[in-house]
């Protein structure tokens, strides 16, 4: 096993009675694309919130890069090196799709709270925001507001701010949620850009076959709690994960569609 | 939200001739024009800090009257217990500047300390700051030795702004000034942060800004701009009353951006201009029927119109029937050129 970047001890959280995350420990290499799986319902954006810092856990501890992280605000563990995105699309609507991208370019170089120079004065930043709205196909979309994209390039915006970010590590939520097939593909290839780059990647998937082949490693958690893990292939084929998994994700799908 | 867009040949044109007229206006109009005019450009700088808190950092203060109607009182009781002299003005703007801020700061620190965002913090925000201006207006009603309380302050300027025209000049060249400088800073890097987090201040945090210090600045470059203009404004009457202090001054403010267009900046200016020139017109009317002695009533179902038919503000109509004719062209060049392919 590689370095270990994130680490969660027995980490826990409870609404009222209903305990969303149950004790979950899990370890999370670097350089490697790790997918938690899991149904709807499973916890899996719960845990996110606990590890990106969200949501401060009930019991139990996050380690990230060997520092206890739990008790940190979200805002110290990006400047740690965090990125993460969002299940629910999460841009700046009234500004445009370059904006998006320049704000997060801003905070990665610590530009700080100028108050008297103008932004665009910035030259390094506009530039090394055109590229990152290269690699997430949304060149020609630059001058548009967030909010006049369609979905799935609102989802691409997303991923190019955390991506602006540099993260060590990146927390992806369903990046493909919602999103028209044909869009798909683009975004898995856009991911394994981002994870050829050297960057840690862990994802939050429910369709099992979109992932498999992007993956390092899975992570399958099932009402909360850790079920099993182990490379894709293994547990793919694992009986107790097709009984716990598929079970739902069928149903899922049905409803999907329906 | 409109975007800054950058001043085009045409309107560089429009804007000078608009100020050769402002400069000869003094001469050619009677003595009440020309401070009607100096309370227009006044209100403006006054709307427009308001604008920054509630058009680009999404932030609702009730209590924002605090800031407006100390710079008031602070240059009042200057002049009326120092002397009133050019330098005592200047320091009264000095005094102004750190009161602001500190005040800004100790709003800031009560009202964001509450994070989540959510309508429910929204309201409790706006609540405190609402505490907090009724704070400042009862201290200053009740400290009659310094300022005469609920008769209000009247106090003698400096020789230098007596004169109605001079004075109508400084003001003209206070509203430039600030609106330059305020535009400066909804154009800096921080003013972009505050757009963000108008826009969604969780997103913002996980792009790794410290947003509550953000808000924390941008109360303060409002409240500053606000003490300013509420300096000017002191000057202007040559004298203040608590009624500078109250909600309805605060509301004030939010009414002219919401004619001019909220988080557009020369909104306020527009809205300041209309606001001011309806409400006097309307007041001079009680001359032609006494129906207009309930002038607010007819200053009200002016805000509703302007309300239902331009939600958006005088900008936002302004900005939209630009954007129109710009999409208009951008679709005749694109049948042309595809017309030529084919």
């Amino acid at each position: 096993m590689g370095e270990i970047l994130i680490e969660t001890k027995d980490i826990g959280i409870s609404f009222g009675g209903h305990k969303a995350v149950n004790k979950v420990s899990i370890k999370l290499e670097k350089g490697k694309l790790t997918t938690i799986l899991g149904p709807n319902g499973a916890g899996k954006t719960t845990l996110f919130n606990l590890i990106s810092g969200l949501l401060e856990p009930t019991e139990g501890q996050v380690f990230f890069k060997g520092t206890d992280i739990t008790r940190l605000s979200p805002l110290k563990r990006i400047k740690m090196g965090m990125g993460r995105s969002f299940q629910l699309t999460n841009v700046f609507g009234a500004l445009t799709a370059f904006e998006n991208i320049r704000l997060a370019m801003q905070s990665k170089e610590n530009i700080g709270f100028k108050i008297f120079t103008d932004h665009r004065k910035y030259h390094q930043l506009n530039e090394k925001t055109d590229k990152i709205l290269e690699k997430v196909l949304l060149k020609d979309k630059k001058e548009f507001l967030a909010s006049e994209l369609s979905h799935g390039e609102q989802r691409k915006l997303e991923l190019g701010m955390v991506m602006a970010l540099d993260p060590e590590i990146l927390l992806l939520d369903e990046p493909t949620a919602g999103m028209a097939i044909e869009e798909v593909p683009v975004m898995i290839d856009i991911m394994k850009n981002i994870q050829k780059s050297g960057t840690t990647i862990i994802l939050i998937e429910h369709k099992m076959d979109m992932v498999k082949t992007l993956s390092d490693k899975l992570i399958i958690i099932v009402n909360g709690m850790f079920l099993t893990e182990g490379d894709p292939e293994t547990v793919s084929k694992d009986p107790e994960v097709l009984k716990a998994y598929l079970g739902g994700g069928v149903l899922d799908e049905l409803a999907a569609k329906s | 939200m409109i975007l800054k867009k950058d001043i085009s040949k045409r309107m560089m044109i429009f804007l000078g001739i608009l100020l050769i007229a402002l400069v000869i206006l003094p001469h050619v109009s009677t003595l009440s024009t020309t401070t009607l005019f100096s309370r227009i450009f006044i209100m403006a700088i006054y709307a427009m800090s308001y604008d920054i808190l509630r058009g680009y950092m999404g932030f609702i203060n009730l209590g924002h009257a605090l800031f407006f109607g100390s710079g008031a009182y602070i240059v009042g009781i200057l002049f009326n217990n120092i002397g009133n002299t050019v330098p005592m003005f200047l320091v009264a703007i000095v005094i102004t500047l750190i009161y602001s801020s500190i005040a800004a700061l100790i709003m800031g620190k009560i009202v964001f300390r509450s994070k989540g965002g959510g309508a429910a913090s929204v309201v409790a925000g706006a609540m405190t700051t609402l505490a907090l201006g009724e704070i400042v207006r009862h201290t200053a009603e009740r400290w009659r030795d310094v300022t005469m309380g609920a008769d209000g302050l009247s106090f003698r300027i400096p020789p230098v702004f007596a004169d109605r025209t001079m004075f109508y000049y400084y003001a003209l060249i206070f509203l430039i000034v600030m609106t330059l400088i305020l535009r400066q800073f909804i154009n800096s890097p921080t003013g972009r942060v505050l757009m963000s987090i108008r826009e969604n201040e969780q997103r913002a945090e996980f792009l790794g800004f410290d947003t509550e210090k953000y808000k924390l600045i941008g109360l303060q470059v409002s409240g500053i701009a606000s003490g300013f203009s509420g300096v000017m404004f002191g000057v202007m009457n040559r004298f203040v009353n608590t009624e500078l202090l109250t909600v309805q001054q605060t509301l004030n403010a939010l009414l002219i951006t919401l004619v001019g267009g909220t988080g557009t900046l020369y909104g306020a200016i527009i809205g300041s201009g209309f606001v001011n020139i309806v409400q006097s017109q309307l007041l001079n009317f009680r001359r032609v029927h006494p129906i207009f002695e309930r002038w607010l009533l007819f200053f009200g179902a002016m805000y509703v119109i302007v309300v239902i038919f331009m939600p958006k503000g005088f900008m936002g109509l302004y900005y939209s029937i630009t954007d129109k004719r710009k999409s208009k062209l951008q679709n005749q060049t694109i049948k042309e050129t595809s017309g030529k392919t084919s």
